[in-house]
């Protein structure tokens, strides 16, 4: 006995017993073998031919158990494919060598590689980094093994989990990780369209302007990838507990403003209204009196800011006079939009509503998993009999609301020729058109106008030498406070590479702090050679 | 090789000891694997830094001895059947026999001296019912020439023991306990099976004569009856799982046996309607349904076993742990019901195929010996017995594996069980008896028994009346109580 424990005890004893894993599995093997063998050996002649039936009753228990051991198979050798499993096990399993818990999930960079989502082994647990914390939050999203997965990790998180082979190599990585019971599986990367540069900048203007919420889309107009989704205020995707997901705060930094949150668009909305007019043939000129447009008496006129301005300013104003649609939009005239879509009436709002994608939610990324979606903006059905609230909307306060994502994505259209794209997180995604929001010859003559409103209009502030903006700002009054400051461009405007909507809330003028923030977007841009 | 004597009661000891060459190869490879495996696991053992001592050794050599022994006895006995059984049975028995003892139920301080002996004694109620059956003396089983007798003992058998269950039974864990932690409802296994065996072969012509598209139901009358006062006691202690076993192979013993396709589409049906019933009646089995489709729902409560059997399959992958990582078991309720997941884990998923596939060669082998069997009783109680194995095994792997909802059944063999196991052993046995087929004829008939092997020994046919219809039946085999065979006017 003590013979045995010393060999037990002895220091070969691990290749040993491997060596005797390794006997145990061949003597049963060779055991079959000589089953297989002795079967004609052992016939036994004394009983009767087998009846036909024995052979229907085995094939059916052969496939009955083949049928369960593959079964098995899918989850002892293919867990990594089922996400819930993964996250039973990572929370609820003490087995210390459960490849669950040691998966070294697939990083998440931006379109030049750089790291935005990380797992590191950190004290004996593997852990998900997030380098830059709350910059990425909502696109990124987080994966936790309590709060389970957000965002772009919930949307990829089979295949960030390893369980997606797709390419010869990732089956022959699969293949060897099995065989040689690796414990660390290593997931797939996964590339977004998102830049990591430009994004930073973004939250970091953002946070730094008006009340610190606010939302930044950028996008290329050519195929839908985003460049920039942020908004602030976000939360630290490497500190998440649970005091972040109680409450309905509506300042809660789980909303994605860029996404979800509906503002009054104020003067970016006529944008909307200017491609209606072209699209209709409109050519001529509206009076703009300083007393301003109402539909009726009972309602009070709607004035240009200037009014206000001159009367802060103990002035008096003489009004723009009669205007022509390039220099209305120029100067955001509320007085000649507010006439102009009462003009053309009810139906034709309806109509724009439709053709610009008004009222829809729009799917950024999808899987099995789960699904990023933006909203559009929300424009109900004006009654016929309200006309006071068709100039409201005509200059894009009343009822209309829009998201950022909404606001870029018009930008992208006007520049992409009037077709809009969808939207693409994931690069590698096909790009696909959403619809076609006005005709090619209405957009060429758009980013005409919206470059002059850089050049000569409200937008002269931003005007830069050697970068050819075109947009439009927005100063959008709101029952909560000041007015929030929207911005939407492009750039460069004679062959637009970019198009982006910046939403700053309660920020006051549009021009003061969205379009400066647009400005310093773009020229980062430039230098990174991203407007060719 | 010299001619084999057909009569083994003429060999000499050592030809009786070579006509059993083949299974005592496959036997000792048998021993020489479960010893490597043995070893294997002691060398765990002082990972926990406990010494391995003697007593350590006492299951494997009682394991050991008493298979050695089975065989020997069998080969000097002149057993002339089945050579594959005992060895595949060896094998199951020591990966139960490793996995108990992992699971320190062998040895350690829950040990207890009852546990020990439960595989020898497994061993000496085989042989006692091999020899007891043997050379054709089985058929006793089915009452000789009283027929009815038979009947009226196995079924009041079965329904007694369950009414004496149902009287002095505890509740534990969900299922029915008798005295001492026993589970009689085991027994029931073999009674109900020779209850059926006896019955089907006793109206064998008349249960395969469907004069319409029905099933003869007058026939079936008694059995009927006996059947619904058993599925409604055991339903009343919400055995599921023996309710499951018992009418599969009620269905597989009705099909196979009068070969009509007429009993497996009515049975298919019926099974089918009974089965929704049962789940609509049962919020047992309701919640059982919900925590196999969706056991994410409640992954800390109705789910929990299940996926920590899952949990652990994963851990261990392609290859296992290995039996010699010393690491506290987290899948509850291992050692019975969810022992295939600590050996998918420990042994990896090709462990697991591997054992599966034994059990596979078991069960077919089982078959083989049904289907070859001398008399259509036979072919009947080793049908229900490989039935009941296959069931059990199909229903344990199946649960565990989240392949179907969990039904409460123990692997055979390898859950710790005692009852288990010794039913098992003596159903084993009689499937033993049935393939040492019937008694060889007697030196002066010697000739027509040549004759009669030479025509392929054709199983007598089902609705044969008289018997010269089909040509040249084969008389071999038939012992002296048969005689001229049709006096008694029996089909069966």
């Amino acid at each position: 006995m003590d013979l045995l424990n010393d060999l037990f005890r002895s220091a070969p004893w691990s290749a040993l017993r491997t060596g005797l894993h390794i006997a145990f599995v061949v003597s049963i093997l060779y055991l079959l073998k000589q089953m297989l063998q002795l079967r004609a050996l052992a016939g036994m002649r004394h009983l009767a031919k087998p009846k036909p039936w024995l052979g229907p009753v085995v094939i059916v228990l052969g496939l009955a158990f083949a049928a369960i051991l593959a079964y098995q198979a899918s989850w002892q050798l293919g867990g990594t494919s089922r996400p819930r499993f993964i996250a039973f096990m990572q929370l609820h399993d003490r087995r210390q060598f459960n490849p669950a818990h040691w998966i070294h999930r697939g990083r998440i960079l931006d379109h030049r590689g750089e790291v935005l989502a990380a797992s590191r082994e950190v004290g004996g647990n593997v852990r998900r980094i997030y380098p830059d914390g709350p910059v990425f939050a909502h696109a990124v999203g987080y994966a936790h093994p309590r709060y389970g997965t957000a965002g772009i990790e919930r949307i990829a998180n089979v295949q960030l989990n390893g369980g997606l082979p797709d390419s010869l190599g990732d089956w022959g990585e699969l293949g060897r990780h099995l065989l040689t019971q690796d414990k660390r599986i290593r997931g797939q990367d996964l590339t977004l369209t998102l830049d990591a540069d430009l994004q930073r900048l973004a939250v970091e203007r953002l946070s730094a302007a008006g009340n610190g919420r606010g939302a930044v889309v950028m996008l290329r107009p050519a195929d839908g990838a985003l460049r920039v989704l942020a908004s602030t205020p976000a939360f630290d995707p490497n500190r998440i507990d649970g005091s972040l997901f109680a409450g309905a705060d509506p300042g809660t930094p789980l909303l994605n403003r860029a996404t979800q949150g509906q503002y009054p668009p104020g003067s970016t909305f006529k944008v909307v209204m200017a491609a209606q007019a072209v699209e209709a043939g409109f050519s001529g000129l509206i009076d703009c009196p300083a007393d301003g447009y109402t539909t009726s008496s009972r309602y009070r006129p709607i004035r240009d800011h200037e009014y206000y301005s001159a009367q802060r300013a103990g002035r008096s104003w003489r009004g723009h006079g009669r205007l022509d649609l390039a220099t209305a939009l120029a100067k955001s005239s509320n007085v000649f939009f507010a006439q102009l879509g009462v003009y053309y009436g009810h139906d034709a709002l309806d109509a724009s509503a439709r053709r610009f994608l008004f009222n829809r939610d729009v799917t950024i990324a999808d899987s099995l998993s789960g699904r990023l979606t933006m909203q559009t903006g929300r424009l109900p059905d004006i009654p016929e009999r309200d006309r006071y609230g068709l100039a409201q909307a005509s200059i894009g306060q009343g009822k209309v609301l829009t998201t950022p994502a909404h606001m870029a994505l018009i930008m992208a259209a006007v520049g992409n020729g009037g077709v809009a794209m969808k939207p693409l997180l994931i690069a590698g995604d096909t790009p696909e058109p959403l619809g076609r929001m006005m005709s090619a010859a209405t957009a060429a003559r758009l980013v005409h106008m919206l470059r002059r409103v850089v050049t000569e209009g409200t937008g002269h502030g931003i005007d830069t030498p050697g970068i050819a903006i075109a947009g439009k700002t927005g100063t959008a009054e709101n029952p909560f406070g000041d007015s929030h400051s929207w911005f939407i461009g492009l750039a460069p405007a004679h062959r637009p590479a970019l198009a982006v909507a910046v939403l700053v809330e309660q920020g006051g003028y549009g021009s003061q702090t969205a379009a400066p923030i647009a400005r310093d977007l773009f020229a980062a841009a430039a230098e990174r050679g991203m407007l060719q | 090789m010299a001619r084999a004597k057909s009569n083994p009661a003429d060999m000499t000891l050592g030809e009786r000891w070579a006509l059993r060459g083949p299974e005592r190869q496959l036997l000792l490879w048998a021993l020489v694997a479960i010893g490597l495996g043995y070893l294997m696991l002691l060398g765990a053992l002082p990972k926990d830094n406990i010494a391995v001592h003697l007593p350590e050794l006492a299951p494997f050599v009682l394991y050991m001895a008493a298979f050695a022994t089975a065989h020997a006895v069998l080969s000097m006995a002149g057993f002339r059947g089945d050579m594959m059984l005992l060895p595949v049975t060896a094998l199951l028995c020591g990966v139960g026999l490793m996995a108990q003892v992992r699971m320190g139920v062998l040895d350690g301080p829950s040990r207890s001296l009852l546990d020990l002996l439960m595989l020898p004694a497994g061993l000496l109620l085989l042989l006692g019912v091999t020899l007891a059956g043997m050379r054709g003396r089985y058929r006793l089983l089915a009452g000789g020439a009283s027929r009815r007798r038979a009947l009226w003992f196995w079924a009041l058998a079965s329904l007694g023991l369950l009414a004496l269950l149902l009287v002095t039974g505890q509740r534990f864990r969900g299922a029915v306990y008798g005295f001492g932690f026993l589970t009689p409802t085991e027994l029931l296994k073999l009674t109900v099976v020779i209850y059926l065996a006896v019955f089907i072969d006793a109206s064998m012509k008349a249960l395969g004569r469907w004069r319409r598209p029905l099933p003869p139901l007058r026939t079936l009358r008694p059995l009927l009856i006996v059947w619904v006062l058993l599925c409604g006691m055991l339903l009343l202690q919400r055995d599921l799982g023996m309710v499951l076993i018992l009418n599969l192979v009620l269905l597989v013993m009705l099909g196979l046996g009068t070969r009509h396709v007429g009993w497996w589409l009515y049975g298919g049906t019926a099974a089918v309607a009974a089965g929704g019933l049962l789940l609509g009646v049962f919020s047992h089995g309701q919640r059982r349904i919900e925590a196999w489709l969706s056991p994410f729902q409640d992954p800390t409560g109705a789910g929990w076993q299940v996926l920590q059997g899952l949990s652990g399959m994963y851990s261990g992958g392609l290859w296992g742990e290995g039996f010699s990582e010393g690491r506290p078991r987290y899948t509850p309720i291992a050692e019975s019901d969810f022992i295939y997941a600590v050996i998918a884990e420990e042994l990896g998923f090709f462990g697991s195929a591997l054992l599966l596939l034994l059990f596979l060669i078991l069960i077919a082998r089982l078959y083989t010996i049904a289907a070859r069997a001398r008399t259509p009783f036979g072919m009947l109680l080793a049908t229900g017995i490989a039935t009941v194995f296959a069931t059990q095994t199909l229903l344990n792997v199946g649960g565990v594996t989240k392949a179907i909802p969990l039904t409460g059944l123990t692997l055979p063999f390898i859950s710790h069980g005692g009852s288990s196991l010794l039913t098992a052993f003596v159903s084993l046995g009689l499937v033993l008896a049935v393939s040492d087929g019937e008694p060889p004829k007697a030196r002066g008939q010697g000739q027509r028994a040549k004759a009669g092997n030479a025509s392929a020994a054709a199983p007598r046919r089902r609705g044969n009346s008289g018997s010269g219809s089909r040509g040249k039946r084969a008389p071999v085999g038939l012992g002296e109580a048969r005689g001229r065979g049709s006096a008694s006017g029996r089909r069966g």
